[in-house]
């Protein structure tokens, strides 16, 4: 028999923990449901799971509490649940290490690629697989040469400047995770970079028009409003 | 004149002021020629100073005008011209006169433009309030219909075939995502509640904010076709980003479930001038002529009748868009093209010199 995956879902409106466990149950995951944070945090040390659906909103602590107390001892992937109204929170828990986020209202499908993806994550050694084997990362037509320092479309090389290929290269680097503004900034440019979105934008724009056939409907690089960008994983 | 902005707006006044002094002085120039008395001086200064406490902000202005008008005659157009004399009988009274005058009309002023702000204030609390109670009743539509529906099911579930109950659970389904773009919506008009000085603006290029909304869109509306038209130059517009989005998927979803048959909806970004344009096109039937002139207030002066549906209204989306706009210093204007179809647009100011920087 298969070993399942054991995925803790923290969510104090019963509705949809009630909804979330049926629909992963029935995708065969092993469901484990906290409605508090204390519950929660004691579930997380006794039943180790694979997996953490965790909102934010809780009646008795902020989840962003759990995720800083899980991420000091385990690197175990953390999916948060945001409202839309809340921005800064998803954008804060990416910061603090969330892997993903997903936003409420979600449909099944959407969290069920969002759960493969993150769990898939945590089993390849390096950060993406296919670079530590070759050097090379490739999705669709998109080649990254680490080794060379080129982007390839097709076998054309596109001509990034320095900074568009780093911004591309880190972006290959975590395929399929959301990258913040903030923490690209600070990768390309340096910590003490003015938290300034603008040149990051304007480099992504002058990327898009080399790599993408329309910039605004872009295939390889999509943008996450408020959030930061997310490269396109190549999926099995 | 409420659309100067803050920093222009002593300049204003302050070129407003010398115009309306030197148009007095070129008239008493012009009478004294026909008329060699003095008594008229006096009058049309007063008068100047009358005008320009009307139309400047403040008492300053005005306070300045009667203070320099006071001098100006006194030195140009009383005897002995061009020189002060302080000693003419009744002058401390036209100064007094003048100061007066200014500091009536000046305090006036204000308050009028309290209660301007005031007025502008109600008619907004009006509005949402309105919105608010036609959202509010229109949401019991759908509710009833997931309560019905789903109440269906539970209580024949042996006596449905899966075909009916799947049938059923669709119409739940709708009804659902509809709540949920009234809510996304509803949320929009609570983040610009505080006023048009709390949006947070940022400044974003517009076509990735143009791409989040079509592919969002696309998700939605699988079976129609959206083509997106952005220009080589990379425009950046201060925006709440949030917000333009859901102006975008409003005017898209629009053209979809109100055009009439469309299949095909054209978004276009271009730069005109100073502003950034939006446009969202499609092949539909258009806009009826007598909706046109009232499009984006359509759904807002509806609310009051009964039988104001909003499913069948685009009137709330729109309005939406427009606040969302307008609260941005945009514009928006609606039209039908000749090929047919109706056609939106909406412009936002740029980023000043960020993007004529970043073309080189």
């Amino acid at each position: 028999m298969k070993l399942k995956d054991k995925v803790l879902v923290v969510e104090d409106e019963q509705n949809i923990s009630n909804f979330i466990s049926t629909v992963l149950t029935a995708n065969d995951f092993d469901v484990l449901v906290a409605q508090t944070g204390a519950e929660a945090v004691s579930m997380i040390t006794s039943h180790c799971p694979d997996l953490i659906i965790l909102d934010l909103g809780l009646p008795d602590m902020d989840g962003i509490n759990i995720l800083k107390e899980v991420r000091s001892w385990s690197s175990l992937p953390i999916i948060v649940v945001s409202a839309r109204t809340h921005e800064h929170d998803k954008v804060m828990a990416l910061d603090l290490g969330a892997d993903d986020y997903i936003e409420k209202p979600f449909g099944t499908s959407e969290l069920l690629a969002r759960i493969r993806t993150a769990i898939r994550h945590t089993r390849t050694p390096l950060d993406n697989n296919e670079i530590a084997q070759s050097g090379k990362f490739t999705v669709k037509n998109l080649t990254i040469d680490y080794d060379k320092h080129h982007v390839l479309i097709g076998d054309q090389d596109v001509h990034l400047t320095l900074n568009e290929f780093k911004i591309v290269a880190l972006l290959g680097k975590y395929a399929g995770k959301v990258l913040t503004y903030d923490y690209l900034i600070k990768q390309i440019w340096g910590p003490k970079a003015k938290a300034d979105n603008q040149i990051l934008r304007v480099n992504m724009a002058n990327i898009r028009r080399k790599i993408e056939k329309n910039p605004a409907s872009p295939e390889y690089i999509f943008t996450e409003i408020g959030v930061g960008y997310r490269m396109l994983e190549n999926d099995a | 004149m409420a659309k100067i902005p803050e920093k222009m707006r002593w300049i204003y006044d302050l070129l407003l002021t010398a115009a309306i002094l030197a148009m007095a002085t070129v008239l008493c120039t012009l009478l004294r020629r026909i008329d060699d008395g003095s008594g008229y001086v006096n009058l049309i200064f007063v008068l100047a100073v009358a005008t320009i406490s009307r139309w400047t902000e403040g008492y300053f202005w005005g306070i300045f005008s009667a203070v320099s008008g006071v001098l100006f005659v006194n030195y140009v157009f009383t005897y002995p011209y061009w020189e002060f004399n302080f000693t003419i009988t009744g002058y401390p009274f036209t100064f007094l006169a003048m100061l007066t005058v200014s500091m009536m009309i000046s305090a006036m002023n204000t308050q009028i433009k309290k209660q301007e702000r005031l007025r502008i204030e109600t008619e907004k609390e009006a509005v949402r309030a309105n919105l608010l109670r036609a959202m509010s009743h229109d949401i019991r539509t759908p509710l009833t219909s997931i309560v019905g529906n789903t109440a269906a099911i539970l209580e024949n579930e042996d006596s449905f075939s899966s075909e009916q109950k799947r049938r059923l659970l669709e119409d739940v389904n709708e009804d659902a995502q509809w709540l949920i773009r009234m809510v996304e919506n509803l949320l929009s008009i609570t983040r610009m509640s505080g006023g048009q000085a709390k949006i947070e603006k940022d400044c974003e290029a517009a076509e990735e904010i143009v791409g989040v909304s079509v592919s969002k869109f696309t998700k939605r509306f699988p079976a129609i076709k959206v083509s997106i038209e952005v220009p080589d130059e990379v425009l950046m517009v201060p925006m709440d980003a949030t917000l333009i989005r859901q102006v975008i998927m409003n005017l898209l979803e629009n053209a979809a479930i109100h055009g009439g048959n469309v299949t095909q909806i054209r978004v276009c970004l271009s730069r005109e001038g100073t502003n950034a344009c939006f446009s969202v096109s499609d092949n539909g039937v258009g806009i009826p002529k007598e909706r046109l002139s009232t499009i984006f207030n359509g759904g807002l002066s509806g609310v009051s009748h009964n039988n104001f549906d909003m499913k069948k209204n685009m009137g709330i989306g729109l309005s939406v868009c427009y606040t969302i706009v307008k609260a941005h210093d945009g514009t928006m204007t609606a039209e039908n093209l000749d090929s047919g179809g109706a056609c939106f647009r909406f412009y936002l100011p740029l980023e000043e010199g960020i993007n004529s920087e970043i073309e080189g």
